[in-house]
């Protein structure tokens, strides 16, 4: 008996063992009847969308397969991503938020199918944006569906009604973005006879290159967009003496007390209630936080919400120029692994699945959910039905999520949403108007296809040498020259290596 | 530390037993049969070691590889001892090193002190039902996690508006935001811990002082030995085989700072002073994807680990103090 339970033991342990060395394996279909797709997506609302809910039954309707969904929290999907790429589990097509060191690493070690002259014959997934498709490559490789969105995105929100009341007008440079922070910290624009007030909330977000208020005022200045151009070569933004400038603004800013002192150490899952409350009235960030600051007026009082917040568009610099900030287009891609998906023929099958999902029927489920359930279509947009049936409400909560999954590569193959009121309509009117007249002054990365190896290494490691440089000089911890020797430090380390091999991909594909 | 417990009770009940005088070509199947249950209960002990202890080792080659997931454990490169002389050399090695070190020590210089202070304050309480509140009490902060603990220190020192923000800067005459505040960052940390696990600690200390014999109070009572005296001359060596070994232990998972609490209350101001090897591998491996480097650091984390614990094994035995092997 002792001897059998021993084997049993023995058994476990090689077992074990072998599954510690599997790397490889996972569910799949043989090519000939793929009824299944594995996904895994990252959400971003409270609770993942439900397994048997509408949306999800629908899906499995249109596309013919069972869609397996893995939602996995936004705010640690990239763990995840890696965690499950060293796993032996892995789905079919992955949601890829970026090219991440760990992404980049395992798709050129071949980790991930190579769509570069593939995606053209699925016509849902041509795209109509090769620049923004070359940006989402890795050195020119395409290794996923790019999930499109829109480039101009940057805004400049301020408490409309303080404005009224100190009788000013909405910025539009940066001398006029310092002079509105200074009278609504010093003027008293909330009029409580109390100096309670401040003018910018910025939050705790120091990392270099992610649209953070302060890579806003950067480009702004004329620092350029992660990269720039100068005497022939490209240089990283923070080398430029815009980028100096720049922070020396903020910086006379944070001084003089015009931005709220915790900047560095800020929630920023708080950053609206200082505005909604009436504390520091100007947020720098994406142009769709304007219609969640309206919304949150509207929900405190439904009939006094209009005039509380006003916006405009990237700010003019010193120079006297519009420097506006575009983001690279996209926000990750839809990658299909080898692991997973073994033979050229079962990756036809994954890309069909894709290509459905591209479609009209499918994107317009993603984003609208169920015509005569969630909204009906009026004047060619998707209007809410009012009241809201639970069912509605169940749809219109799960596609937050399901919208994740959308591409639009030729663009958005739904219907714009109709805002709930006139006046929100006139937001976001007014919003699609600004952004698109700002598109025409971006100032693009010029190295966004590009991928150094070095920078793959030790990038992240880098890059935090100058961000952390950044908060401690406005901050006041480091003096000018403290800046300056932190970005030395950072050539020192491995920066210039970068340099020269982002230089030699750009000259290579100019 | 249940399992090493259970295996090394195992292991004692196997071992405490052999037959006085095993003859020399006694066949081992023999000598297994005749004690076949106690290695039966060995077996827990064992499995639970060769599964979640060594097997997951032999993941630690990555270290010396340049591991690519897709290309598993054993497609990857072999690189030698690149990722180590990449650490040593990197200008973040002395930092981190520091920063652990500084953290692991103040920590085992305040907060372990604490845990017996603290317990023999409870065992000097008289009242039964006043000692068994404060227990409970003193217990409750350990079942928090470390992010409801930040959280709650958030709070307290918030910028402007936290209690304890005003308080101090009232008491002390200054304005300093001790969330960012890098010369604050480790008292907080400290703070933080003995708030949560001082309670905790005690629990053994409490169990080894019930067992202090009470005639020798008693005869220190008659010769006049005042509390102080007791507790000096009685109390603390009749636990100081225990505290030995509670700290042997606790030297053990000294490198071990706290990933949770550090990597919560780090932001870009007193990053200098934050970082330490169990954020440094998770920000390097997990966010940045550089396994094999990460596993190099943690390697050395789990070196220096080692060598700790054996010598504080060594000092306590060459202070005549039975040590823990």
């Amino acid at each position: 008996m002792i001897r059998r339970k021993l084997t049993l033991a023995a058994a476990v342990v090689t077992i074990s063992a072998i599954s510690l060395t599997a790397c490889s394996g996972g569910g799949n279909e043989p090519a000939a009847d793929l009824t299944s797709v594995s996904i895994m997506a990252p959400f971003l609302e409270a609770q993942p969308p439900s397994a048997d809910g509408a949306v999800q039954k629908k899906l499995e309707e249109l596309t013919g397969k069972d869609i397996n969904i893995n939602w996995t929290p936004n705010s640690s999907y990239e763990d995840k991503t890696n965690i499950t790429l060293a796993g032996s589990d892995i789905p079919q097509i992955m949601v890829i938020q970026g090219k991440t060191p760990g992404f980049v690493k395992n798709a050129e070690a071949g980790a991930f199918w190579d769509l570069t002259d593939k995606l053209d014959k699925y016509p849902n997934l041509k795209t109509t944006f090769p620049d923004i498709q070359e940006n989402a490559s890795i050195n020119g490789k395409v290794y996923g569906v790019y999930r499109g969105r829109a480039p101009m995105r940057a805004a400049v929100m301020f408490r409309q009604d303080w404005l009224d009341k100190l009788g000013l007008q909405a910025p539009k440079t940066t001398e006029d973005l310092y002079k509105v922070a200074k009278a609504f910290t010093e003027q008293d624009p909330d009029g409580n006879g109390q100096n309670d007030t401040w003018g910018i909330t910025i939050p705790k977000w120091g990392a270099l290159g992610t649209n953070s208020p302060y890579d806003l005022i950067e480009e702004w200045y004329g620092a350029g967009n992660r990269w720039t151009e100068k005497d022939g070569k490209l240089i990283p933004s923070f080398e430029t003496d815009e980028f100096l400038e720049a922070n020396r603004f903020v910086k006379k800013m944070v001084d003089e007390k015009l931005i709220n002192p915790d900047f560095a150490t800020f929630d920023g899952t708080k950053w609206n209630e200082p505005f909604f409350n009436g504390k520091g009235g100007i947020i720098v960030d994406v142009d769709s936080r304007v219609s969640v600051l309206v919304n949150l007026f509207k929900q405190a009082d439904p009939n006094n919400f209009q005039n509380k917040v006003g916006f405009v568009g990237n700010l003019e610099g010193p120079d006297g120029e519009l420097h506006a900030h575009p983001t690279d287009g996209y926000s990750g891609f839809l990658a299909v692994p080898k692991a997973s998906v073994r033979t050229e023929a079962e990756l036809d099958k994954v890309l069909e699945v894709l290509n459905t999902l591209n479609g009209k029927e499918v994107a317009t489920l993603l984003n609208n959910g169920i015509e005569g359930v969630n909204f009906t279509v009026e004047d060619g947009k998707a209007a809410t039905i009012k009241p809201e049936t639970p069912e509605g409400k169940a749809v219109s909560t799960d596609i937050k999520s399901y919208a994740q999954l959308g591409m639009n590569v030729a663009g958005n193959n739904f219907y714009p949403v109709k805002q709930a009121s006139d006046y929100e309509q006139q937001v976001f009117d007014k919003r699609t108007e600004v952004m698109a007249e700002d598109l025409k002054s971006a100032v693009y990365n010029p190295a966004a296809p590009y991928v150094s190896a070095t920078y793959v290494a030790k990038g992240a490691q880098l890059d935090n040498i100058v961000a952390d440089a950044r908060i401690k000089y406005l901050a006041g911890q480091l003096d000018e020259q403290g800046l300056k020797d932190a970005i030395k430090l950072w050539d020192t380390s491995g920066g210039n290596k970068v340099k020269e091999e982002i230089n030699k991909l750009w000259q290579d594909n100019k | 530390m249940a399992a090493p417990v259970v295996e090394a009770e195992a292991s004692g009940r196997a071992a405490s037993r052999p037959p006085a005088r095993e003859r020399k070509n006694a066949k081992f199947s023999v000598h297994f049969a005749h004690y076949k249950w106690l290695y039966l209960l060995l077996l827990p002990g064992v499995l639970y070691f060769a599964i979640f202890r060594y097997g997951p080792m032999y993941g630690v080659s990555i270290a010396f590889k340049d591991y690519v997931p897709f290309l598993g454990v054993n497609g990857s490169r072999w690189v030698g001892t690149q990722h180590f002389e990449d650490f040593f050399s990197n200008p973040d090695f002395p930092r981190l090193l520091g920063n652990t070190l500084i953290l692991a020590f103040l920590n085992l210089g305040i907060a372990f002190p604490l845990t017996i202070v603290l317990a023999l304050l409870l065992n000097e309480v008289r009242l039964s039902i006043l000692k068994r509140t404060v227990q409970t009490l003193v217990y409750i902060p350990h079942f928090l996690s470390w992010t409801i603990v930040a959280s709650l220190s958030f709070l307290l020192f918030a910028l402007d508006i936290g209690p304890m923000f005003q308080f101090l800067n009232n008491v002390l005459g200054t304005n300093i935001d001790f969330l960012s505040d890098p010369a604050w960052f480790r008292p907080l940390i400290v703070l933080q811990e003995i708030w949560k696990n001082t309670g905790w600690g005690t629990i053994i200390f409490l169990a080894a002082l019930a067992t202090v014999d009470q005639d020798q109070y008693e005869a220190a009572i008659i010769d006049g030995a005042g509390r102080f005296r007791r507790v000096w001359h009685i109390t603390l060596p009749g636990i100081r085989s225990t505290i030995i070994v509670m700290l042997i232990l606790a030297i053990g998972q000294m490198l071990n700072t706290g990933f949770e609490q550090i990597y919560l209350m780090t932001n870009a101001l007193n990053r200098d002073v934050a970082d330490v090897f169990d954020t440094y591998v998770y920000f390097v491996g997990i966010t940045q994807g550089a396994y094999s480097y990460s596993t190099a650091v943690g390697l050395f984390k789990s070196l220096v680990g080692l060598v700790l614990i054996f010598g504080t094994n060594w000092l306590a035995k060459r202070f005549n103090q039975s040590g823990l092997f």
